[in-house]
């Protein structure tokens, strides 16, 4: 798994590029930590290359929500392949991520 | 596929030969149970259990990839098996340790959304005297000394734990080793010390730790 951070406007962007899973959950917990010290409590995770997630990588997503929320930021996910769209419906957590289609779309939801 | 064992003659010498050519099939026997499922019956309905059963099985079993793994469900009990060559032949989450860390994340993430889902308890332990065999037509079932040991296991699980033999928590420790990752990672953090238990029917005490997630 790799992640790219890029700066926009009004969000940190951080791409999932590959497989997230316990061999490498804890790069990604590391790098929303990182964020979070350096002031950046707005994010959004594109997962648009992202390939695999099983629950220590839904761990992360959740508690990062948490963290983020507790620091008033906004945490978006975009770009949901559909074998990961799959597994955040059945483990409950559409409901609990604000998620969109696209890059674009999640960025807007940033400028409001 | 399970080696199929159904004959009239209880002393048919097929019978003795198919059971002495049935080869081992070493792998991690895992039981997964809902808390105090008895009781939700009394204090839910079927549509409060039967949607929070559903989610929880989805969490613990889908999201982990490890549908395919199911022997059978007796209640709200699960068993899987997961033969040590199918693991490995996985691309992702291929060993012991991950095994372990996501079923923890799973019971850590039911924990923190007790409306959706059901507390659960599981047991692991890794198999070397475990045969697929079935005596029933187009079943699949796993028989063997340490099949019986994870049953037993699950005696000494409460809620949001695991219980994990010595046995498994060894190899768990082994694939930290050699991804020369701390013998701390993730949910070891909080594996408790080396706890023992006479079962009956176990000739030793067996070694077991527990994890709370």
């Amino acid at each position: 798994m790799e992640l790219t951070e890029q700066t926009a406007d009004s969000c940190t962007i951080l791409s999932i590029d590959g497989r997230l899973d316990t061999a490498n959950y804890g790069v990604l917990e590391a790098k929303l930590t990182d964020l979070l010290a350096r002031g950046h409590a707005r994010i959004l995770l594109d997962c648009s290359k992202l390939d695999y997630v099983s629950s220590s990588g839904l761990r992360v997503f959740l508690t990062g929500l948490k963290k983020v929320t507790a620091a008033q930021g906004k945490f978006v996910l975009c770009s949901l392949q559909e074998n990961i769209q799959e597994i955040f419906e059945i483990s409950g957590f559409s409901g609990i991520f604000e998620i969109h289609p696209g890059r674009e779309q999640a960025l807007t939801s940033f400028s409001g | 596929m399970a080696h199929y064992i159904h004959f009239r003659d209880p002393n048919a010498p097929e019978m003795t030969e198919l059971l002495r050519s049935i080869p081992l099939c070493p792998g991690t026997c895992i039981f997964m149970d809902v808390s105090r499922s008895t009781e939700l019956k009394y204090t839910e309905t079927l549509v409060e259990w039967g949607r929070k059963l559903n989610n929880t099985f989805n969490i613990l079993l889908y999201a982990n990839h490890l549908e395919k793994f199911i022997v059978k469900g007796i209640g709200d009990e699960i068993m899987l098996y997961i033969p040590d060559e199918e693991l490995t032949s996985r691309v992702s989450d291929n060993d012991y340790y991950s095994l372990v860390e996501n079923i923890h994340s799973a019971l850590f993430l039911i924990r923190q959304r007790r409306e959706v889902f059901l507390t659960c308890k599981v047991a692991i332990h890794h198999c070397t005297e475990a045969y697929n065999i079935t005596y029933f037509e187009r079943a699949n079932d796993y028989y063997g000394r340490d099949i019986d040991l994870t049953a037993r296991l699950m005696t000494k699980c409460i809620e949001n734990r695991i219980v994990l033999s010595e046995e498994c928590f060894t190899k768990v420790k082994q694939d930290l080793a050699r991804m020369k990752r701390p013998l701390r990672e993730g949910c070891l953090a909080d594996v408790s010390r080396k706890r023992r238990a006479k079962f009956q029917g176990v000739p030793a005490p067996t070694a077991y730790r527990v994890i709370d997630a």
